[in-house]
Formats: C-alpha cells, sequence, structure tokens
C-alpha cells in the first residue's frame, strides 16, 4: 500500500476533528463557569449524596448539548468507576411506552451482563426496570438516564416519563434523568403529574461568541507540533492559517456564515468544504478554499430552479404570476393557458406550444415544487382543473429572470408591466 | 436476576411446526440450486469489474465534471470520516449514475437503498440490513430477509451491530491479502450508505417520524466508519419539519445547457456531420420546451430517421445544398413532433400518413403524421357506452338545462326563440361559460344521472338508424326490463376503472356526488360509435 502523504495525513486527520463533536467542544469545558463545569457538578453532586435528580439540556441543534454531555459522563465514568451506569434513549426511535421500556431494559441486561429476551412482555421488562433501579439504589450506584430529542416524549399521553419518574420517587432509587431538547419550552409540554416530580432545572446551550469561534477555528485547524507529521510541514502549515485568520476577508467571510446560522454544526459544515478542497500538493489551506466553502454552504435553491427551467416553463411562470396580479380567482392549468394564449395573440412570439406539451411542462414544475396544488384532497380531479399556487415569491422570480441565460425579452417586459 | 435469551427465530414456531420434516423433493431440488449460489462476499459489495481510471469516469460524463470532483473531494483520502451528504438535481441529470461510477472507481464498498423500490420503512431497513449482512433471498431461506425489522429503535441496534461485523471483516479481509500479497478488491476500512429518491419518504405515512430519524441518523449511530449520502430530485429546503434536524452537506447537479446537450447527444454517433446539421435544426425548438434529457432523446431519435429519409446514403457529409434541401423537408414536422412529444402511440395508429391537417369543431387541429384513431379502441357495452355519456353531460351542463333539453321526446328540438339579448349581457353569458369549462367537470347525483340515461337511451330506440340491434334480442321493451339491475352493475365497473369519479358529497343532503372524469374527445368518441349527437346536447356551443 502507498504511503499517504502528509497532505493527505493531514486532511484525514482535520476531517476527523471535525467529525467528532467531542473533540470540538472540548474546549469549551475549561472556563468555570460555563455549561460543562455546571452540568458536571450537578452529576457528581447527585452522586455523591445519593439523591435523585432531573434536569434538562436546551438550545437550538447544534450547540452542543449532546457533545457536552457525553464529555461529562467520560469524566465522571473515570472519576467514578463502576458506580454509573448510562442508559441512552432517544425519542425518534423511542417514544412509545412499549419500545421505550425494551430499550431500558435491552441496555439495563448489555450493562450488567444478562441475558435479555426479546420476547419478554410489557409487564416483564416495567419490573425488570423497577427492580433494578431499587437494587442499584441499594447498592449505591447511580444511573443516569438521557433522554435525547426529550419534545418528542412529552407527546401523547407522556406514559413513559410518568412511569420513569414515579419509579423513581417510590423506590429507594439513585438516578439521575437527563432531558435534551431543541425546543425551549420543553418543561412547558409537561404534564402536570410529570412536572411535579420533574425539577426545574435548566440550562440553556447558545451559539458560540465571535471570540470562541475563533477560537474554535484555531482549536480545530490548528496542526499539533508534536504529531509524527514532518516538523516543517506542521510550521507552515500553521503559519499559513494564522495569516490567513488576521486576514480582514477572512474576518468578513466568517462574518457572512454566522449572520445566517452561528450554530456549530454549521461551522463544521463550512470548515468539513474547506478542508475537502484543500489543494494536496502543496499541502496548505488557503483564502479561496474558504471562499469556495462558503459559496458551496451559503445556497439559494429557488434561484437554481429557475436557472434550471426550460424557456416554456418560466412562460408558464410568468402567466401565473400575472394572474395574481389580477387576482382572479380561479388559477388552474387552463386558466394559465388561456393567459398564455393571450399574450401569444398580444405579442406575437415565436413560442408556441400546443396544449400537452404544456401540459408536461406544467408536470415539470410541480415536480421541482415551483408550483404546487392548493389542496391535497382533490385527487379525484385530473391535473388540468386543480387549483394552483405559486411557492416563489415576485422578486424571486423577477430575479431568477434576470439571471437567466437567453432569457426572451418579452418575458421581461411581461413582468415589468405588472408594475 | 436473570433473563434467558430465547433461540433466535424470525417467526414464532410452535412445536408442530418445528416437528414436521419438509417434503423429500423440495429437500433435492433445494440441494441442487444450493450447490449453484454461493454465499455473498465482501467483495460483492464493491463493482469489482473492471477498474476505470479518473479520466475515463470525467469523459463518460461529459457535462459533469466540477460535480464529480467535488465529490471525490468531499469523499476524501482513504479512510477519511465524512459528514452526511446531500446530491441533488432535476429528473435525469445523472445524481444516481454518477455517484455510482464514482464508486466504482474509487473501489469503495456501498449499500445501495432506493426509496421507490424500498416503499415503506420496514423494507427499506430491511434491505439495507440484508446487503450489510451479504444475505441474499434465494429459495433456501424462503425469500425471506436476514432479520426482520419494523421499528426505527430495532434499525438502529441491528444496524450498529451489523456495521461493526462487518467493519471487522474488511479488516480481517484487509489483514489476510496484506499477507497474502494478492490484490483485494475492496480498498478502505470504511462502508458507504447511499439512500436514493429521498422525495419519495415525503409521501409516506410515517414520513412525520421517518425522515428526521433519517437525517439524523449519523448523529445517532456515532460511527465514524459509515458515510451517508442521500440522492434526491429536490432541494433540502422542500423537506419540512417542525423542530428541524441535522443538516448535511449539499452538492447541486444543473440541468444541461443546450450546448451539452448537443455534445451529449454528438457522442458515439456514426455520421457526425449529417447528425450536427440535424441538431442545428432540431435542439432549439425542443430545449425550448424542456431540458429533461431523456424527453428530448425520445422525441429527437425518429425525427432523425425522419431527416435521413430524402438521402440516398446516410453516410455522405452533406454540403450546404443538402443542408438545405434537407431542412424544408424537415421543418414541417418539427411543430407536428413537438406536439407528438409525450404521446405514446398504440400500435395501429403508426402508419405515414400525408401531412394533412384535418380541422375538427373550434380549432382543435388533429395532428396529421399519426393518425388518432376516430374510434375506441377497446370495447365497451352499449349500456356502459350511454352510461358514459350521461355522465359527462351530467358533469359538462349545468343541471337547470336539464328541463329543457331532455323533454319528454328526448329531443332537443324545440327550443324556445330567445330575445336578442345586448352584446354585454351575450359577452357576460359567454365569459361565465368558459369559467364553468375551465373549473371542470361538476358533480351530479346518482339520481340526475340515471334520469338523463333513461332520457338518452330511449332516444336511441326511436333514432332512424338501425342501430339497434335485433339480432341480440332485444327489443324495445326488453330493454326497459333489464335496465335496472344492468346500470348499476356497469356504473360500479365505469368508477372503478376511474371513468366516473366519487365527488364531495353535499353536507346538507349527505348523498354521495359523481364526476365524470372523461375528456370531450372521448366523449366524442363514445358517442360517435353509437351515432348518438353529442354535440347537440352540450351547453356552450
Amino acid at each position: 500500500m502507498a504511503r499517504e502523504s502528509p497532505a493527505e495525513q493531514a486532511q484525514v486527520l482535520v476531517k476527523s476533528r471535525i467529525c467528532n463533536p467531542n473533540f470540538i467542544f472540548s474546549i469549551f469545558s475549561n472556563p468555570p463557569d460555563s455549561n460543562y463545569s455546571k452540568l458536571k457538578y450537578i452529576i457528581s453532586s447527585s452522586l455523591t449524596e445519593a439523591c435523585n435528580n432531573s434536569v434538562l439540556l436546551l438550545g437550538p441543534r447544534g450547540c452542543g448539548k449532546v457533545a457536552i454531555l457525553e464529555l461529562v459522563l467520560e469524566d465522571l465514568l473515570e472519576e467514578y468507576p463502576d458506580m454509573i451506569s448510562v442508559i441512552k434513549l432517544n425519542g425518534l426511535l423511542h417514544c412509545d411506552h412499549n419500545c421505550a421500556l425494551k430499550e431500558i431494559s435491552r441496555q439495563l441486561c448489555q450493562e450488567h451482563q444478562l441475558l435479555f429476551s426479546k420476547m419478554a412482555s410489557f409487564d416483564d421488562n416495567a419490573q425488570f426496570m423497577v427492580s433494578m433501579l431499587r437494587e442499584c439504589g441499594l447498592a449505591h450506584k447511580t444511573i443516569i438516564f438521557v433522554l435525547d430529542e426529550f419534545d418528542l416524549f412529552a407527546q401523547g399521553k407522556q406514559l413513559f416519563l410518568y412511569s420513569l419518574l414515579d419509579a423513581m420517587q417510590s423506590v429507594t432509587s439513585q438516578a439521575v434523568v437527563i432531558g435534551i431538547s431543541c425546543r425551549l419550552d420543553a418543561d412547558q409540554l409537561l404534564e402536570k403529574r410529570v412536572r411535579s416530580r420533574f425539577s426545574h432545572r435548566k440550562l440553556l446551550f447558545l451559539p458560540p461568541s465571535r471570540e470562541d469561534t475563533e477560537r474554535l477555528l484555531e482549536h480545530i485547524l490548528l496542526l499539533p507540533t508534536n504529531s509524527s507529521f514532518p516538523h516543517e510541514y506542521v510550521t507552515a502549515f500553521n503559519v499559513k492559517l494564522l495569516k490567513i485568520f488576521a486576514d480582514y476577508k477572512f474576518k468578513e467571510i466568517v462574518d457572512t456564515l454566522s449572520y445566517s446560522d452561528s450554530t456549530v454544526n454549521h461551522l463544521q459544515r463550512f470548515l468539513f468544504s474547506t478542508v475537502s478542497h484543500m489543494d494536496l500538493k502543496s499541502g496548505l489551506l488557503s483564502l479561496e478554499n474558504f471562499k469556495a466553502a462558503l459559496s458551496t454552504i451559503q445556497r439559494q435553491p429557488k434561484l437554481e430552479v429557475l436557472k434550471d427551467c426550460s424557456i416554456l416553463e418560466l412562460y408558464i411562470l410568468v402567466c401565473m404570476k400575472r394572474l395574481e396580479a389580477k387576482e382572479q380567482e380561479l388559477r388552474n392549468f387552463n386558466a394559465i393557458m388561456k393567459e398564455y394564449k393571450s399574450i401569444h395573440d398580444t405579442f406575437q412570439t415565436s413560442n408556441y406550444y400546443a396544449r400537452n406539451v404544456c401540459l408536461r411542462a406544467f408536470e415539470h414544475l410541480l415536480q421541482r415544487e415551483l408550483i404546487s396544488f392548493e389542496d391535497n384532497r382533490g385527487h379525484g380531479q385530473s391535473a388540468e382543473f386543480r387549483p394552483v399556487k405559486l411557492l416563489i415569491s415576485r422578486p424571486e422570480l423577477y430575479q431568477g429572470l434576470k439571471s437567466y441565460p437567453s432569457c426572451p425579452a418579452i418575458l421581461h417586459k411581461l413582468m415589468d408591466r405588472d408594475g | 436476576m436473570g433473563k434467558e435469551e430465547s433461540p433466535h427465530v424470525n417467526r414464532r414456531t410452535t412445536r408442530s411446526s418445528s416437528s414436521t420434516t419438509p417434503n423429500s423433493k423440495t429437500v433435492g431440488e433445494v440441494s441442487k440450486i444450493i450447490s449453484n449460489t454461493q454465499s455473498l462476499t465482501v467483495n460483492d459489495l464493491v463493482i469489482s469489474d473492471e477498474s476505470i481510471s479518473l479520466e475515463e469516469l470525467i469523459n463518460s460524463f461529459p457535462h459533469r465534471r466540477v460535480q464529480i470532483l467535488e465529490l471525490i473531494k468531499l469523499l476524501g483520502p482513504l479512510n477519511s470520516p465524512m459528514i452526511p451528504l446531500f446530491v441533488y438535481g432535476g429528473a435525469s441529470t445523472g445524481k444516481t449514475s454518477t455517484v455510482l461510477e464514482i464508486f466504482k472507481h474509487l473501489k469503495r464498498p456501498f449499500i445501495y437503498s432506493s426509496c421507490i423500490t424500498c416503499y415503506n420503512p420496514r423494507i427499506l431497513f430491511e434491505s439495507i440490513l440484508n446487503q450489510l449482512l451479504l444475505h441474499r433471498k434465494n429459495e433456501r431461506n424462503g425469500y425471506s430477509s436476514a432479520k426482520r425489522c419494523e421499528k426505527p429503535s430495532d434499525f438502529v441496534n441491528l444496524l450498529h451491530d451489523a456495521l461493526s461485523t462487518f467493519i471487522d471483516r474488511l479488516e480481517g479481509d484487509l489483514w489476510k491479502s496484506n499477507s497474502k500479497k494478492s490484490p483485494s478488491q475492496v480498498t478502505g476500512k470504511m462502508i458507504y450508505l447511499i439512500i436514493d429518491n429521498l422525495e419519495h419518504v415525503r409521501e409516506w405515512d410515517k414520513s412525520l417520524n421517518i425522515l428526521p430519524f433519517l437525517f439524523n441518523l449519523y448523529d445517532i449511530l456515532k460511527m465514524p466508519e459509515m458515510g451517508l449520502i442521500f440522492i434526491s430530485k429536490t432541494s433540502l429546503d422542500t423537506y419540512h419539519s417542525d423542530t428541524g434536524y441535522a443538516e448535511s452537506l449539499p452538492v447541486y447537479f444543473p440541468d444541461y445547457t443546450e450546448d451539452d446537450l448537443r455534445k451529449i447527444f454528438m457522442k458515439d454517433q456514426s455520421n457526425p456531420k449529417l447528425y450536427s446539421s440535424f441538431l442545428d435544426v432540431v435542439l432549439r425548438p425542443f430545449y425550448h420546451t424542456t431540458r429533461r434529457v431523456d424527453d428530448v432523446t425520445n422525441a429527437i431519435s425518429p425525427l432523425y430517421k425522419k431527416y435521413c429519409e430524402p438521402l440516398d446514403d446516410t453516410g455522405i457529409t452533406p454540403d450546404e445544398d443538402t443542408k438545405r434541401k434537407l431542412f424544408k423537408h424537415i421543418n414541417p414536422y418539427i411543430s407536428q413532433f413537438l406536439k407528438e412529444t409525450f404521446q405514446v402511440p398504440s400500435q395501429p395508429t403508426l402508419k405515414a400518413s400525408a401531412s394533412k391537417d384535418k380541422t375538427r369543431k373550434k380549432g382543435i387541429t388533429k395532428p396529421g403524421f399519426w393518425e388518432s384513431l376516430d374510434e375506441l379502441d377497446f370495447h365497451m357495452s352499449t349500456c356502459a357506452k350511454y352510461l358514459l355519456i350521461s355522465a359527462f353531460l351530467a358533469s359538462r351542463n349545468p343541471a337547470t338545462l336539464d328541463a329543457s333539453l331532455f323533454d319528454s321526446t328526448g329531443g332537443s328540438g324545440n327550443r324556445k326563440r330567445k330575445r336578442k339579448s345586448s352584446e354585454k349581457s351575450m359577452e357576460k353569458k359567454e365569459s361565465k361559460e368558459q369559467e364553468l369549462l375551465m373549473k371542470g367537470p361538476g358533480t351530479f347525483p346518482l339520481e340526475r344521472l340515471l334520469a338523463i340515461f333513461q332520457c338518452i337511451s330511449s332516444v336511441a330506440e326511436y333514432s332512424p338508424g338501425d342501430e339497434v340491434p335485433q339480432i341480440d334480442g332485444l327489443g324495445a321493451n326488453g330493454w326497459d326490463s333489464g335496465l335496472m339491475s344492468d346500470v348499476l352493475l356497469q356504473l360500479s365497473s365505469l368508477c372503478s376503472a376511474n371513468f366516473i369519479t366519487k365527488g364531495g358529497s353535499c353536507p346538507l343532503e349527505g348523498a354521495i356526488r359523481y364526476r365524470s372524469a372523461v375528456s370531450e374527445d372521448m366523449a366524442l368518441k363514445v358517442a360517435r360509435s353509437l351515432k348518438f349527437p353529442l354535440p347537440k346536447y352540450l351547453y356552450s356551443r
């Protein structure tokens, strides 16, 4: 096997850093009043004081809730070996009561090297969980329940949450329930009886500030000096990277990136795209890589689709826009055809096509999701009679026509005329 | 307190089923087949027929160079982890084939599932697990999957186990091949999961759960050895979710431009000069209607045959005169072919006729190249035909006209002479009629349909033509008596054939209303076959 060049190795290293959220968020674990230390304090205090506890981690997606929790759990597992067992549930998978209990039993069995039976009934699983809680409480072992997508557990009758919290309170148990959700009002979703058993502790996770973003960039991209890479390569790489960071154009790029979405996930995708475009011959990152990555991340899908349309499809869109401007109530394919014919009669265009050709272009527009039917129920009627609505706005259509190569001038005139 | 592990079965075996032995005949056949099928190995997850170089790859997709290079860069060198990719673009832009060819070039193992063939979550999960566990459905295991998996929670657990065993197997194979110094087909320690046609998942029943689950799959699994690639026709913003999901990295495949299309069609042509002069003439009108490669291809190939007709020898290089001659020959056919582009002709009409345009009423021109059949090319009973016409009339005309159109003699003869109305009210009436036409067929209750049917079929008996078949033994009386039960049966068969659909029901009355789903052309054809004067009964003429 051919040995990889240091550039390729560096690329693999940085990419694996980017794809690993635990690594990314490890720099946020140091300051004393960060979420990391607060969470660690909560869990370790309930460990040492042998009591039950519950906490909610809230924040937009991609801000590191799960990653920081994993870091905390890793540290605690090192500090207190054999005193913790962790059960992980996810609201997307286990929101059903049966499913959740089965998964809890399976994970408990795996952890304590018991044999798990898939045929166990719901009652068996429930009894098992309760007795495990009691046993672990007597043995001073804490069970930590991590409920990801907590708001999905709080839908419906919240049977599972109630049974879990009730079990924790009724037997002598040591358990910590950690709920993670992207809805900031997740605790308002809880029923009264569930909320009374749940503590009101919340930790808020926010997207990083400007300085934190810069620290994060350095943390991810700079190569370590004491690794197996050749020393000159590492210094050349890091020096060039620091020069780029100091450049004001780079600061503009990062600003543009964080205007729309300043979460760490967005940054992660941006960096992944940048590192993928790294020039492998020189093995160094350059400002062009960052710019290219910015344009791939920030896309305008509707304008792209408009550029993909054929001329007949553009005609149909402009006809629909005119029907909207005329405030005509009935907008279906027949109405569009009538408008198209009237345009052809007034302006004598060369692009006049037969009805079934236009119907096919109409169906293409439906597929591209520039147009959609107004109601979902009217499957009885054929596509010609069902009312449709436009899914792009007037400025978008205008901009799309302007940027369309070789757009017929008649379309511009028609759009302008509506005023 | 421990739990017993039950034996791993896909179905519950009862004592009786496990004790019966299979038939001796089938055992013999099965053992023959067993010797023919081999078990799958890891190599089967790589397309290992031939290896292609990067240049060949780019040449086989002439205008996808940018996208191919971008995808290869995002996939990265061997064993580099990857965040999920989202490949999107219009229809027939080459997304699936490009991605698969890239994997053929890179020789990395992958698993492919399409959400069209796997039309519900269970089939999707089982297909992915089957490929990962190298399980092939054959007669020996009764065409069943390796594991039965319906819920996402089971899928995640099974997938995790299957991925770990697969990666161990990959590493074992690599180690073995390294020590034996024989070339291994498979490279790398990663496996890629390709999910195609993702936009169909939105129409599934449980799409509210499944879509966020698929997008978050990478985060849930937390296995860096797996790469995930989604392919979809629509962009990410058309996937709606209340609480959002983990976004993936978009890669865009734009549609082909006119020059791209031209180069694609010119590939592998036997006579490039002739074909390029053909494309000069023909490509632009088609390009203005649609930019999809498959549509334009289907339209162009018969046109090329027409283009080459006046030439004796299709291998010549045309000069200016020949070009002009061919252009004049092909020009009238282009617009006809455009109209016919999206029609699938039925066999008996593929006769080349003279290019006479037959004009029918109100400017509906029947194209002359492919004669459309004036008769129906399927058989319907007479009763069903009358029902169809009555349904069409009931949908087309407003109910208030029935009394004047269908009087007791069944004729539409004595229309009262209307007062000469002013121009404005005539215009208003006409625009109202047009509105009604554009809105589509209206709904009608069953009683109205039967009333019209009675009128029409009684007209037919007294019509001067000798269409009433005495051979069948249906005299005027016999027609009446066998009518009612037959009609309802015919009506239900018309409904199941979607000629008549059930429209919305009026909330006050509560009875079901029907709607005719037949176009005017078809109704005219049916009426002509019965020699029924349909145009006299239509409202706005």
